[in-house]
């Protein structure tokens, strides 16, 4: 899984968000790192939509244009605790094998 | 003219560059995230903006749109790919071995050479359109056009002919790195069709994109 697909399923882990609230979180969760641009984003949701692990959760009208609401599927929670553990257990073998060499922050 | 309407309508141009479904659902909702996310003061889109906003559009147009679950479908879109890949690899290599071809023929049965030599022309001429229908069919099956499985398997039985007929004018000895690449070609193709017949297939074929439901 692509890291910008990662961190917009764990933004949306937090309860469903809009396009503009997504790229504020991914910059948040990122530290700044990642700071997705609105093509890129727009462009994985539909993906994700079509692959069931996103949909959308309510539309509102804000000061005359749409906004709409996405959240996690079933199967996309399912797909991100998956990958989440995966990343984790990964990352735990690399700290501990780094951890010797005191180059572990 | 007011700023913000000069930048609305810059963004909107690029937009046009996105698929027609895609942008009467979305267009108004990317609009207001571009808006809200763009430096105060700008008037045009930027140049990282717009390069963002082309690359994502030629990305919705080009990939697949059978959901990631629909395994064979993709699968077949790889081969049919690869089938691509190897028939542009065996023109360039009749085009690099030409010489060496026409010497052993010559060598081996030169009355063989005016059948050869006209085999070789049809090659030249007909491989680059096969390329370009084979990537043009890659990319109707897979966005579930069931038409590109009927036309390609019609290919299918031309690429068969073509290596009965290259494997009666004995190409494997003078031209092996061709019909190495043709036996590629072949057989990723004999997969693909496979592939898009199967049964687990059939449910993401015959129905218009926006209508098809994801699994």
């Amino acid at each position: 899984m692509q890291e910008a697909t990662f961190l917009i399923l764990t933004s949306l882990a937090d309860g469903s968000q809009h396009g503009y609230g997504i790229i504020t979180d991914v910059a948040d969760i990122s530290g700044g790192r990642v700071r997705l641009r609105a093509g890129t984003l727009y462009t994985a949701l539909d993906r994700l939509r079509v692959d069931g692990l996103v949909e959308v959760d309510r539309e509102e009208v804000v000061e005359g244009r749409l906004r709409r609401y996405y959240q996690l599927t079933p199967d996309g929670t399912k797909l991100l605790a998956a990958e989440a553990a995966q990343l984790h257990a990964n990352a735990t073998v690399a700290m501990r094998r780094l951890s010797p060499l005191g180059v572990v922050t | 003219m007011n700023r913000s309407a000069s930048l609305e309508r810059g963004y909107r141009r690029l937009l046009a560059a996105y698929p027609a479904t895609f942008r009467r659902e979305n267009e108004d909702e990317i609009l207001a995230v571009l808006l809200a996310t763009a430096e105060p003061g700008r008037r045009r889109p930027g140049l990282a903006v717009s390069a963002d906003l082309l690359r994502s559009a030629a990305l919705m147009r080009l990939r697949p749109t059978v959901p990631r679950s629909a395994r064979t479908v993709r699968a077949a879109v790889k081969l049919i790919c690869l089938s691509a890949l190897a028939e542009a690899a065996a023109l360039i290599s009749l085009v690099v071995t030409y010489g060496s071809i026409k010497a052993e023929v010559l060598k081996l049965a030169p009355a063989d050479w005016p059948g050869t030599s006209l085999h070789l022309t049809v090659d030249f001429v007909t491989g680059p359109i096969i390329v370009a229908m084979l990537l043009w069919l890659a990319w109707a099956a897979g966005r579930g056009h069931d038409w590109a499985r009927l036309v390609f398997s019609a290919l299918f039985g031309l690429t068969t002919l073509a290596v009965l007929f290259a494997l009666a004018l004995d190409t494997p000895t003078v031209a092996p790195a061709a019909f190495t690449c043709a036996t590629v070609v072949w057989f990723s193709q004999l997969g693909a069709v496979l592939l898009i017949f199967n049964p687990r297939s059939a449910r993401y074929y015959g129905h218009e994109p926006a209508q098809r439901q994801s699994a």
